[in-house]
């Protein structure tokens, strides 16, 4: 049997072992471990499941993820995003979906620091959604603002996902950062017009606010300064070239622990809360990252990659179609994929095809955290939308499926963008590192 | 997708308090690997003299993060599952399920246990170092192995504790 054959039961048999409620980890590292015992030998596969455990769990650039999933913790428990929300509320006050944009805004800043979705679209629907139901908004806008809102966090940086991309595709961190603002100011921007535009057609979803004084505008500016702070020292940092994204992590962790204190808004209770639920979900995070590294060895030895880019070129297609199939194989996973488990199993076997078909893999990581947002948000079972109606449970699921209809627009509008201006996500790059 | 079948038996006590140790030490590793950072970070624009220990303590103290901090996730079962057969095939079946993936899961991490033996004896035979820190490479392996070891404990209770429990129980 062929390596390129033995690949292909192989991602055959993880796609039944996740079938049947395998978890990640344990799918992938079984069938990496397995495909590299049948090609290298047992003594072989033994070392590298040894050596690539501890090698994955005591490398540099990942210890920027316990780093920055604390300072999310901690800005979530500290309550920053009632700040930024308030201040947003206010700005936008007397426009049409006033509420609805400023959601939007207020969840792309707090994503921007949080770095996870699940915990940005938890935290706004516990704020926002009762200030836009006292309002009268329409149950469909207003969810369909927050589930849109809270999946921005994973694009704007610093994104754990393309922490992780980074770690399988040899690609520098800050890089992808840089690659992913623009595209994340963009989709938040796209965002904004997808609920004016409901805003406008249909005028009840979003009845009209009373617009607050000057006054009491610059007055809100000034209360998430904590945040606008934490914001500069962490990305602008990263950006300047002042703090690796190790270094920026530990600061705006530390920042956000001192603000915290400081502001009274954290106890030391809030903080081994903290503290405790970050291990657990980076720890999560490494344990699959240590089975994808398996597989991806695997990957590597069957040439399989190589393989799907011979056929692909044998049946003449071309690079755009290559991409528009990879892209809809993305939409379809994302249908019972979660995110980062996705991202792990995919770009092991796609990286190569699309760096063959003369595409750069910063500009595919940034389609491909932006293909996993859609996922987060897509009927039936996008994550954000169980976890907006977990917090809100008198709302019914089918007027969050409805309400985030339009809203998908959004991301495939700037996938569109990305593949006609490619500078999108590498001009900043560019610019910054050369 | 989903995190694993919630638990409702309590592990035992002894599980318990090993796994809120190595939450604790995870806890500390933490904080040491930001505090260390932030100091070099300090120590570089304030005085120019970075802490050379700092990228060392920091991929140490990683080590004991992940070996460690691991455990909670296993006894608090929340590996991510893909859960699209939940609504195809009855409970029974679900519980059958969830008895195959603590298996499973238990092997793999005595995979890993079995993987990083031979490593871990070689670094302790060759006695190699952490270039700045001086830590002796086979003090982190042990730390790996044992937070292994902790994690490999709290699996096992959690499938005779949890799973096997909820199968027994149930009809």
């Amino acid at each position: 049997m062929s390596p390129g054959i033995i690949g292909a039961l192989g991602i055959l048999s993880l796609l039944i072992l996740l079938f049947i409620r395998i978890p990640v980890w344990a799918a992938l590292t079984l069938v990496g471990f397995t495909g590299n015992c049948i090609l290298s030998g047992l003594h072989s596969a033994l070392s590298l499941a040894g050596t690539s455990a501890f090698d994955a769990s005591s490398a540099y650039t990942l210890s920027v993820i316990p780093l920055f999933v604390l300072l999310g913790e901690v800005a979530s428990n500290s309550r920053l995003s009632a700040d930024l929300f308030n201040a947003a509320r206010l700005l936008l006050s007397g426009v049409r979906g006033g509420l609805a944009i400023a959601t939007i805004a207020a969840s792309a800043c707090f994503g921007a620091v949080c770095g996870s979705s699940i915990v940005t679209a938890a935290t706004m629907t516990r704020i926002a959604l009762p200030e836009m139901r006292k309002a009268g908004y329409d149950d469909r806008l207003a969810t369909g603002a927050l589930a849109a809102g809270g999946s921005i966090g994973i694009l704007i940086p610093p994104s754990i996902i393309l922490v992780i991309y980074a770690s399988i595709a040899e690609q520098s961190v800050p890089k992808l950062f840089a690659a992913a603002l623009l595209p994340g100011i963009l989709l938040t921007a796209l965002y904004m017009v997808v609920a004016t535009g409901i805003a406008i057609a249909y005028p009840h979803y979003a009845p009209r606010m009373e617009k607050a004084s000057a006054r009491e505008r610059w007055k809100a500016l000034a209360g998430p300064w904590q945040f606008i702070l934490l914001f500069i020292v962490t990305i602008g940092g990263i950006y300047a070239g002042i703090f690796s994204p190790t270094e920026a992590a530990a600061v705006g962790a530390f920042g956000s622990i001192v603000l915290g204190f400081l502001g009274r808004r954290l106890s030391w209770a809030t903080l081994w809360r903290s503290i405790e639920t970050s291990i657990t979900t980076s720890c999560l995070l490494f344990v699959i990252i240590i089975g994808a590294n398996l597989f991806s060895s695997f990957m590597v030895q069957t040439q399989f990659p190589t393989m799907l880019a011979d056929g692909a070129s044998a049946m003449n297609l071309s690079a755009p179609v290559v991409m528009i199939m990879i892209v809809l194989a993305y939409i379809v996973m994302g249908c019972f994929l979660e995110g980062i488990g996705m991202v792990l199993i995919t770009v092991p076997v796609f990286l190569p095809l699309v760096v063959k078909f003369g595409y750069d893999p910063i500009w595919f990581s940034i389609l491909v955290v932006i293909v996993v947002e859609v996922g987060l948000i897509h009927p039936p079972v996008g994550m954000n939308l169980f976890v907006i109606q977990a917090q809100a449970p008198d709302v019914r699921i089918t007027s969050i499926y409805r309400g985030i209809v339009p809203f998908l627009i959004a991301p495939l509008i700037l996938i569109v963008f990305l593949f006609l201006f490619p500078s999108l996500a590498l001009w900043l790059p560019k610019l910054l590192y050369g | 997708m989903d995190h694993e079948v919630s638990p409702s038996p309590a592990p035992p006590r002894a599980v318990k308090r090993l796994q809120t140790a190595q939450l604790r030490l995870a806890a500390v590793a933490l904080m040491t690997m930001m505090l260390g950072t932030v100091l070099d970070v300090f120590f570089r624009y304030a005085f120019n003299k970075p802490l050379r220990i700092s990228y060392d303590l920091v991929e140490s103290m990683l080590v004991i993060y992940v070996f460690h901090g691991v455990s909670s996730v296993f006894l608090a079962r929340r590996n991510i599952v893909i859960d699209v057969i939940d609504s195809l095939v009855s409970p029974r079946i679900l519980r059958g399920l969830a008895v195959i993936a603590d298996i499973v899961s238990v092997m793999c991490l005595l995979l890993f246990l079995w993987g990083m033996y031979e490593p871990a004896m070689q670094a302790y035979q060759y006695g190699d170092r952490k270039i700045e820190l001086g830590v002796p490479l086979y003090v982190l392996w042990g730390f790996a192995l044992a937070g292994l070891l902790g994690t490999l404990v709290c699996a096992i209770a959690a499938f005779f504790h949890i799973t096997l429990r909820q199968l027994r129980r149930q009809p």
